[in-house]
């Protein structure tokens, strides 16, 4: 009994769970209004990370290519960075911030990039006086990291970039909340609504759910402003609920602008959406509105009804973002399921220090393991190991055939869910967000009750 | 002047050089599309890199086959779940995908011992797998390692396993393109004539440049059983590592996708003497015509009749109800290359659909040949387009439907235009006769999807909403 | 007169046939000579050799466009086979200038493919 924490001890990698910095760089990037990411590699670096966003959101997002060839490996890419970057500001008047953002090829033969950033912005106002283009460097070499640190690294640099100072305090809390779907934006922007608070969610990937109108008009990107970004120091304060996603961010304002910075459990569950309102109510001095008490009570009666009877014991696999991973565990065990195994799919050494997960090592009484730097094969061995046991699995798209293949049941949470419809404009955080996990967890069971004849006439009177 | 310099690209006017609008009295001794060239940065292109064309197209099609990326994880997550290639073993080949997860210390020190370690784990963890390919990737190939090397140690350590290396950084070329020519010519050269296949037939051949999306190769493969023919290799749809091996001793090298893997195929004609034969696979016409040659070539031509008679009994009216409903319509094709030239005349005479616009990530000059042959007058001819450029040919042309990929489908999903897969297909196969009715069948939901007529409805003005009033 | 009849004989090649635009000169010129001689001979009467598998091919490749040419161009039974043996120098003349000679191709005389 108790938590082991472990890796992966091979040296290659079978079946990722995540992309490299780049994507993620990528990902902050779009959600910025306005902006068009320029990212300085090989074209397959862009082309594919955009497949893979459209695949999760069934929506085109533009992000841009240096496309280094040949010649500029041998000889260097600084004017491909320049072209790019000048025809990006030629053919789109409206672009207002270009980051551009390293890959692996291009931090390998050491590119100047901010070299000639200077040298686009003096461009850009001799070219357009008075149009101000913020051209942002992101350093995102794929061999460090993951696109989990690039999501957190691209977000910064566009804060040192863009929030050069501070002004009149604006009262607002800066909200980072990571790496999500725009499902979880808008119950994050509707709770501070409901509970009167001014804040900006950085970043505002509402739009990334986007409509077909009428008037044909386009409408998919990002709605986090320059301004908002320009804004962020003057904050009240800083929450992040992504601890790798936002808190590098809300540390650099408090460094260098002293804006309070909380790092908050990611509100995945009861009981850490407790704690995030509470902090708010803290920091803010607003109260928790009815509202919220009476939603937070649905949730609560929801998942009553599910716990005991279907959930209980349950031994579950998760797998994807370290701050949803391990916010999942701890929903898993409000709803009295097992999170037995837990997948953190970078070398990042922090996670084996992660609060969260230390306190789960003190308390757990039962087997539970966490692999760090691990891939899907880690999982898959384990699905396929009668000792594990693994009852359900909780993760992205890309382990659908650990799923499939062993016969256990999967619900989609996290990115990408590609294989899934419609899953990014479903809240995970929040109360609503884990009634819809609980209940989507619930009907994968039930239906996979259905399938294998496994006790489906329970259900029947249910 | 029919090279166009449109709108959107006055700021970067060698565009002009790229896009061709077919007028009357003009030829392609006039006027050809600048192709295959450096792209230009920041122009929201569509193309892939060298890597992709090797990896994700080609090699990782194979069954039976490890595909090791000698890189950082991302090029190996990004080309895994991007295709619909299934195989008949369960879809080996879509499952996995192997990566070094290359970190900066072994960029700094080399990724050798790294890529040894990998290779030796991948083949201990699923050891029923004796084939692997690997592949440098952008890093990797600046650094130096030399894979050769490593796949040589390792096959020397593990006798039963044979590793092929293809060396294709991401800034190899200009796209995909690179990519396929570096696998062809070192397959080609290294690994065909390793392997002697047991011979079943008096007909063999090789069926080089289909992918197996969502089945062709398999639908395809039903016709050479029929006809007593031997395949001696899929070059590589449903294929495997030593299918591919054996190339040499086939008679003949059927050709459908040129260039992708044309090159391996004027190999074998170079090296081997074995004849080349270039097919178009997706229309009735054309698949007949295929099915003739192939027959003329090893004088089985009675069979061939025999099976084009069946197959237009069974196939046949289902095509032609859908022409009856589709003619007329106006198709953009906007895929990698080849796929221009294999369906702008085909869509004209089996669904009477008229193609208006045509865009190519990654075809050749040979490729603009072969689709402005074939192609219409008042039709544009683009070579690397890109996003601006979309919606301005959008408005000069104005498609009824587009055949692209599935990002560029949800972008023009808002200009109200249905977009069918033209790359891994709605609901495919789409070669072959049977396939044709598919893809026929697909455009047509798509065209008649009433979807499309709600969305250019605006609720707030004059009322045309025709709702039925309760019985009374 | 053998101008119209060439230009209409061209268009159908041009239309149909993969063969005109392989990768390389020396390919196209392959084809453009074995198929339009395989196919002056079918429409002449004379026999095939068909020893060689390049023999087979030129052949399978001649066989169906002489066979789209009588249906598509009724004319072409019509005439003796001077005319016919005019024609296909005609025909093949232009090919070459199209598809080789006056190409735009970069690609056609690279020496390796």
């Amino acid at each position: 009994m108790g938590c082991e924490i472990t890796n992966r001890e091979r040296a290659g990698v079978i079946n990722p769970m995540y992309d490299c910095q780049p994507a993620g760089a990528q990902y902050a990037g779009i959600g910025v209004k306005d902006c068009i990411p320029l990212v300085h590699g090989g074209q397959g670096c862009t082309m594919f990370v955009r497949l893979l966003f459209a695949q999760h959101f069934k929506e085109n997002f533009d992000v841009a290519s240096t496309s280094l060839h040949e010649d500029s490996a041998v000889f260097g890419g600084h004017q491909r960075i320049r072209d790019g970057v000048m025809t990006l500001v030629r053919r789109y008047p409206n672009l207002r911030v270009i980051p551009v953002i390293t890959t692996c090829s291009t931090e390998v033969i050491g590119d100047d990039v901010e070299g000639n950033i200077s040298a686009c912005r003096k461009m850009i106002k001799e070219e357009f006086p008075g149009r101000k283009v913020h051209v942002v460097p992101v350093h995102t070499p794929s061999f460090k990291s993951s696109q989990v640190g690039g999501y957190a690294e691209c977000l910064q640099a566009m804060i040192k970039t863009i929030a050069t100072s501070k002004a009149a305090p604006s009262g607002k809390l800066n909200v980072f909340p990571g790496w999500v779907n725009p499902g979880d934006v808008v119950l994050l922007k509707r709770y501070l609504s409901e509970m009167g608070v001014d804040a900006t969610v950085f970043m505002d990937t509402e739009d990334f759910d986007s409509p077909t109108l009428p008037d044909k008009s386009i409408h998919t990107h990002g709605r986090t402003t320059v301004e908002d970004i320009a804004g962020s120091p003057n904050a009240r304060a800083s929450l992040a609920l992504a601890r790798y996603e936002g808190a590098s961010s809300a540390e650099y304002l408090k460094n260098e602008f002293d804006v309070p910075a909380h790092v908050v459990p990611t509100p995945y569950g009861i009981g850490n959406t407790d704690a995030l309102l509470q902090k708010i109510s803290e920091i803010t001095g607003k109260p928790i509105p009815e509202s919220l008490i009476r939603e937070r009570g649905i949730a609560l009666d929801a998942l009553q009804d599910l716990a005991h009877m279907f959930f209980a014991d349950k031994r579950v696999a998760l797998f994807g973002h370290p701050d949803l991973v391990i916010g999942l565990a701890q929903f898993c065990l409000e709803v009295e399921m097992k999170p037995v195994l837990l997948l953190l799919g970078d070398d990042n050494s922090k996670y084996k220090k992660d609060p969260r997960i230390t306190e789960m090592k003190a308390t757990a009484t039962w087997d539970m393991e966490v692999v760090c730097n691990a891939d899907l094969w880690e999982l898959e061995k384990r699905v396929k190991s009668p000792d594990h046991k693994i009852d359900l699995i909780l993760g992205h798209s890309k382990g659908r055939y650990v799923a499939i293949d062993n016969n256990v049941p999967m619900t989609r949470v996290g990115f990408p869910t590609f294989d899934r419809a419609g899953l990014y404009r479903h809240p995970t955080m929040g109360y609503q967000g884990a009634m819809l996990l609980g209940e989507a967890i619930a009907n994968t069971l039930f239906t996979h009750m259905e399938y294998t004849r496994d006790r489906e006439w329970i259900l029947n009177t249910w | 002047m029919p090279m166009v310099l449109l709108k959107c690209d006055k700021d970067i006017p060698e565009r002009e050089k790229h896009i061709y609008l077919k007028v009357d009295g003009e030829d392609s001794r006039d006027f050809l599309p600048v192709s295959n060239a450096a792209t230009l940065p920041g122009t929201l292109s569509e193309r892939g890199c060298a890597f992709c064309g090797a990896k994700l197209v080609i090699g990782g099609v194979l069954k039976d086959t490890i595909q090791m990326i000698h890189g950082p994880v991302g090029c190996a997550y990004d080309t895994w779940h991007t295709k619909r290639y299934p195989t008949d073993n369960g879809h080996f080949n879509m499952k996995y995908v192997w990566s070094t997860d290359m970190k900066e210390s072994h960029i700094v020190f080399g990724g050798e011992k790294r890529l040894e370690k990998s290779i030796n784990e991948a083949f201990d963890e699923m050891p029923d797998i004796k084939r692997m390919f690997v592949y440098t990737t952008c890093p990797t190939a600046l650094i130096g390692d030399d894979v050769k090397a490593v796949a040589k140690k390792v096959m020397s350590e593990r006798p039963d396993v044979d590793i092929f290396t293809c060396e294709c950084p991401g800034f190899a070329g200009v796209s995909q393109s690179k990519g396929h020519h570096v696998l062809n010519i070192g397959w080609i050269n290294e690994k065909v004539g390793t392997v002697e296949p047991v011979i079943t037939s008096k007909y063999t051949m090789n069926f080089i440049g289909d992918f197996n999306i969502q089945g062709d190769t398999q639908l395809l493969n039903q016709y050479w059983e029929k006809l007593g023919i031997q395949v001696i290799a899929h070059f590589t749809g449903n294929g495997t590592y030593d299918d591919l091996r054996a190339m040499h001793r086939a008679q003949l090298s059927v050709v459908n996708c040129a260039r992708s893997s044309g090159y391996i195929a004027n190999e074998l004609k170079k090296q081997y003497g074995i004849p080349r034969l270039d097919i178009d696979s997706w229309g009735f016409n054309y698949m007949a015509e295929a099915i003739r040659k192939i027959c003329a070539f090893f004088g089985i031509e009675d069979r061939g009749e025999a099976l084009i008679a069946d197959e237009y009994t069974k196939w046949k009216p289902k095509l032609d109800w859908y022409k009856e409903r589709l003619k007329g319509t106006k198709m953009a094709i906007w895929t990698g290359g080849p796929r221009l030239w294999h369906w702008t005349k085909s869509v004209e005479d089996d669904l009477g659909v008229q193609v208006v616009a045509m865009s190519s990530k990654f075809g050749h000059q040979e490729d603009f040949e072969k689709v402005i042959a074939r192609g219409k007058q008042g039709t544009y001819y683009i070579d690397d387009g890109n996003e601006l450029e979309f919606f301005e040919i959008i408005e000069l042309v104005k498609p009824d439907i587009i055949f692209t990929g599935p990002r560029v489908g949800e972008l023009v999903k808002k200009l109200h235009i249905p977009y069918v897969n033209g790359h891994g297909y709605h609901n495919g196969p789409y070669m072959g006769f049977e396939g044709f009715v598919n893809l026929a069948r697909d455009t047509y939901n798509a065209m008649y999807n009433p979807l499309l007529k709600l969305a250019a409805t605006d609720i707030r003005g004059p009322v045309s909403t025709r709702f039925l009033e309760a019985a009374e | 007169m053998n101008t119209e009849k060439i230009d209409q004989l061209y268009g159908y090649v041009q239309e149909r046939c993969l063969w005109q635009f392989f990768s390389r000169s020396w390919d196209r010129q392959e084809n453009i000579d074995g198929i339009l001689k395989a196919a002056t001979d079918l429409l002449t009467g004379k026999e095939l050799e068909l020893e060689t598998p390049m023999a087979r091919l030129f052949y399978a490749d001649a066989k169906i466009m002489v066979a789209d040419f009588k249906q598509r161009f009724p004319w072409i039974e019509e005439i003796g086979p001077a005319q016919i043996r005019d024609l296909m120098h005609g025909l093949k003349d232009k090919l070459v200038e199209f598809t080789i000679t006056k190409s735009l191709n970069r690609e056609l005389n690279h020496s390796l493919y």
